[in-house]
């Protein structure tokens, strides 16, 4: 019994002691085998990786595919505050397959996009605007024909996808996109940005209610963001990112004319080195010193004129089928603090999801700060963060004494970004207002954000609906934030955006939002023709606040005379007029006015128009002016089928880069920084791929699972075990003269024995 | 009683007699082994399961029991084993560590020898339903398809993050009898809810 249970030990503990030099021969260990195998460096590469491309995880598990690479060329053409963009997309097809290239990318928050292009070789096949439903019924069919087509869609109206059909194997095939923009002036500062990365967005996670009547019950999904899958494009891990100038991965190229109209002092960027040269007093051209450069932040350009030669005012205009556009951007006069300053409440509302970490988070609790030193004491302030979940510091607005500026500095100082981005909760929270009769009192909500969430539809709707007598100015935080929510949230909220994007220059950012914040605002402004009102837009004119100028477009039937600007400040009424005869003849301004319509007519639905009648108006302008609108679509199609009946198409979507400044994990969380950075062991081998564009590499081993011996073998071993038995018994049988039945069981049993005891020892 | 004469040609058939011996006892200790390690496991697993604590077969042993295989095509129950370093393939399927739990996203790679835990796997067709019980509760699993790769081109990649599998290897051919290169491997995908 001790001898059995000392052999179980043994044997249920270590593989078998007894298997001995005979079963080793034939018994080959997985381990063994694992040597011998080919070299196993993790590469995640399949079979069918050629070089110069990039892997992404495909929605088929296990499965790598290799996208386009896409570099665009921006060609901008600035006259005055007009700008006409040109920018082409060259989608390179590094696979031997046909695939279709589908690209989500930035465009100004107003962009009118109105052209398309394909340019293959020396042909350009020009886009028509359809219906959005109809628009990808016809790129669909050519897709599938094996026609080239291109669609240009609108997500949102900062945010746009192409898609390319039918590239060839090895293939580069461009399309181009033309949009209308106009320059924002500050401060007596010019500048236009050009966004070059859609930063990763939160969406709010849908909700389910239980409706019920008398007969059946059901779950009713709604969904805050019913297109998330749309505006959310995949994200290469920075870890991924081809780096130096070979291997950028999204290339983006600028060439810029700037044609100011009157002398230019300076011409700057705070987000790129530039090269600029001067044709002479009033244009120049701009290119980029780095020539390629990464698609990971906005693209800034500012200028200014000569202090003494900077007009009052700006007209433009253009004639269109019979009908008179004009553009108008006018400095009003100073604000200046006339009489005493008025006491407000002032609600900071900083932003601490994952989305803001790194910089970004510095720079929100600097400008805070920063706003916080500027309080009166005779003012009331309170602080409220959020992430997926919100803290509000008091529990009410409180006196700015140094007591609460001292906690508040101190609730501000500790926040970490983290985690999602609940806006809702916090805006409405922040839009609570327990004083909402005191007309002496200014309050304002500064809310201090990225944007970077889907909802927005949510958000407006919530800032229409309970504004009351607050003002809602917007911050925008970090190397890409959505100017698109931020500019229309401070539009419906009679405030006004800030950007506060470079984290050395917080001091002098935020003196624009103190300036707003503090000083007088000019309210019901107004704009006259001699015939009477003008179709103009933004409708209604903004307030105005320190610094800013007044920007319109509007439409007349037979533009002359005077124009006439009015608007009250502090209690008084000023008034300004123009000779419309001044105005330069500009191309571009019927789109502005177009584009500017079909926001007017998205915002009036927060303020009670019907859906239908909405719709109605958007797609009407859209098809008028020829505009990507959330209606309407560009699609061209080329007329001679590309792809050979028979070959199959393959849809590749083109990942985003992560804004330059955001940490990966805070923004998607560890598992799936994990799970992107899974294969970051090799990025050196992925890297090599892309940038030796030409030399043939074998493809490196995927990464299996390496499977373990399964085979026992105990039959054979009992097999050889009987087999010895018996050859012995033979030797035996043939020497039986010799022995003794009971000799051989004697035999027979003593070395068993033996073996036990010898086995026991060990 | 004559005296025995033990020439050279008796001693080296004793030696043989006794090697063979040996040899088959160690070969039929094999099944045996598995056959009571199951037994034993199954206590565990009741251990394990009403305690919530993991608890090991028998009180050296480097492994707990994970999971309990259903078969119920095959009229085959096995419980599978925590991964120990090859050690555990001896006493029973085992659920490969570098492999995702049952019913994560990716693939649960279970190993198991041919000729003892998974010598039933050549019955095993597709659209065959496998239960997997763990400590998380029970889900079923149906078989998609089979197939023979390398042991080293296995084409299983377990964080693949795609629709939870369990991959069920053994070696190949199923008949053979000594060791090979190629591994028989049969996919099971979750099954989907029923519309209800």
């Amino acid at each position: 019994m001790e001898q059995m249970s000392t052999l179980t030990r043994n044997g249920l503990r270590t593989r078998p002691a007894l298997a001995g030099a005979l079963l080793a021969a034939t018994c080959l260990s997985p381990s063994a085998l694992a040597q011998d195998g080919p070299r196993r460096d993790g590469t995640v590469s399949k079979s069918e990786v050629a070089s110069g491309s990039l892997l992404l995880q495909a929605s088929t598990p296990g499965r790598y595919v290799e996208a386009p690479l896409v570099a665009a060329d921006v060609k901008m053409n600035i006259a005055g505050p007009v700008i006409r963009t040109t920018l082409t997309q060259r989608f390179t097809n590094p696979t031997d397959k046909w695939v279709e290239g589908v690209y989500a990318f930035p465009l100004p928050e107003d962009a009118a996009v109105d052209t398309l292009k394909i340019v293959i070789g020396d042909r350009f096949i020009e886009g028509d605007i359809k219906e959005r439903q109809e628009a990808r019924i016809i790129y669909e069919q050519a897709a599938a024909n094996g026609q080239r087509a291109g669609l240009v869609e609108e997500e949102r109206p900062n945010l746009f996808t192409t898609s390319l059909a039918n590239i060839g194997p090895g293939e580069t095939v461009a399309i181009q996109i033309e949009y209308q923009d106009k320059a924002r002036l500050d401060n007596g500062v010019w500048s236009t940005r050009f966004p070059l990365v859609i930063a990763p967005r939160y969406s709010p996670k849908p909700t389910f209610g239980l409706t019920a009547d008398r007969t059946n019950r059901s779950i009713a999904v709604n969904d805050p963001v019913p297109d998330r899958g749309r505006i959310t494009p995949p994200v290469l891990h920075p870890a991924h990112e081809p780096s130096g100038p070979e291997g950028l991965r999204l290339p983006v190229n600028f060439d810029i004319s700037l044609e100011a109209g009157v002398p230019i002092a300076d011409i700057s960027s705070q987000s790129h080195g530039l090269v600029v040269t001067k044709a002479d007093a009033d244009s120049a051209t701009v290119t980029l010193k780095d020539g390629d450069v990464p698609a990971d932040r906005d693209f800034i350009l500012s200028w200014k004129a000569e202090p003494a030669k900077a007009p009052t005012a700006s007209l433009f205009r253009e004639e269109r089928n019979g009908e008179d556009y004009l553009l108008a951007v006018v400095n009003p006069p100073a604000i200046k603090v006339q009489g005493q300053r008025r006491d407000r409440e002032t609600i900071f509302v900083i932003d601490n999801s994952g989305s803001m970490s790194g910089e970004s988070m510095d720079q929100a609790k600097q400008g805070l700060l920063l706003a916080l030193d500027r309080l009166a004491p005779t003012d009331e302030f309170n602080v409220i963060r959020f992430d997926d979940t919100m803290d509000m510091l008091f529990t009410t607005a409180v006196s700015a004494n140094e007591q609460n500026l001292a906690r508040a500095r101190r609730f501000v100082s500790s926040l970490e970004a983290n985690g999602g981005t609940e806006m809702l909760p916090a805006l409405r929270a922040a839009l609570i207002d327990n004083d909402k009769s005191n007309t002496e009192e200014v309050r304002q909500v500064v809310f201090i954000t990225d944007g970077s969430i889907g909802n927005e539809d949510e958000l407006f709707s919530a800032i229409t609906g309970s504004l009351g007598r607050s003002r809602l100015f917007t911050v925008g935080i970090g190397s890409a934030p959505n100017a698109y929510f931020m500019t229309r949230a401070a539009r419906q909220g009679r405030g006004t955006f800030t950007y506060m994007d470079d984290v050395t220059k917080v001091t002098e950012q935020s003196a624009k939002l103190f300036a707003a914040l503090e000083n007088p605002v000019m309210t019901d402004l107004a704009v006259k023709l001699p015939a009477g009102a003008a179709d103009a837009y933004p409708s209604p004119l903004p307030d105005l606040y320190s610094g800013e100028p007044v920007t319109l477009v509007l439409r007349a039937a037979d533009l002359k005379g005077d124009l006439t600007l009015s608007g009250r400040l502090n209690g008084s009424t000023w008034t300004q007029t123009f000779s419309i005869a001044d105005a330069a003849s500009t191309k571009g301004v019927a789109q502005l006015w177009g584009r500017a319509k079909i926001a007017g007519f998205e915002e009036s639905r927060y303020s009670g128009m019907s859906l239908e009648d909405v719709d109605k108006g958007v797609l009407t302008t859209a098809l008028d002016f020829h505009l990507v609108s959330r209606l309407t679509s560009l699609v061209a199609v080329d007329k001679t089928p590309a792809r050979p009946a028979g070959e199959a198409l393959d849809t590749r979507q083109i990942a985003s880069m992560l804004p330059k400044g955001w940490d990966f994990g805070a923004v998607f969380g560890p598992q799936a920084e994990a799970r992107a950075l899974r294969f970051d062991r090799l990025p050196d081998t992925v890297m090599q791929k892309i940038n030796a564009r030409a030399t043939q590499e074998m493809p490196a081993p995927e990464q299996d699972l390496a499977l373990p011996g399964t085979a026992s073998m105990w039959e054979l071993s009992l097999a050889f075990g009987l087999g010895l038995i018996a050859f012995g018994a033979a030797l035996l049988r043939r020497g039986r003269v010799l022995i003794s039945p009971r000799g051989l069981a004697a035999a027979s049993v003593g070395p068993m024995r033996t073996t036990s005891v010898d086995r026991s020892k060990r | 009683m004559k005296p025995i004469n033990l020439s050279t040609r008796s001693l080296s058939a004793l030696a043989l007699l006794v090697a063979g011996a040996l040899i088959a006892a160690q070969a039929l200790y094999i099944p045996a082994k598995a056959q009571v390690a199951q037994v034993l496991m199954s206590s565990a697993w009741e251990r394990q399961l009403s305690s919530g604590d993991l608890a090991r077969p028998w009180p050296w042993a480097d492994f707990t029991p994970t999971a309990r295989l259903s078969f119920p095509a095959q009229h085959q129950t096995v419980l599978a084993l925590t991964d120990a370093a090859g050690e555990s393939l001896a006493f029973g399927p085992t659920l490969m560590a570098a492999s995702v739990e049952p019913g994560a996203r990716g693939v649960a790679v279970f190993a198991a020898h041919r000729d003892t835990h998974f010598a039933f796997l050549k019955s095993v067709k597709p659209g065959d339903p496998v239960t997997v019980e763990t400590a998380n509760g029970a889900r079923t699993f149906t078989v998609t398809h089979a197939e023979v790769v390398r042991w080293d081109q296995s084409g299983i990649v377990p964080n693949d993050n795609g629709p939870p599998r369990i991959a069920l290897v053994t070696c190949w051919p199923l008949e053979a009898k000594t060791p090979g290169p190629m591994r028989y491997v049969v996919w099971a995908e979750l099954s989907r809810l029923k519309a209800t």
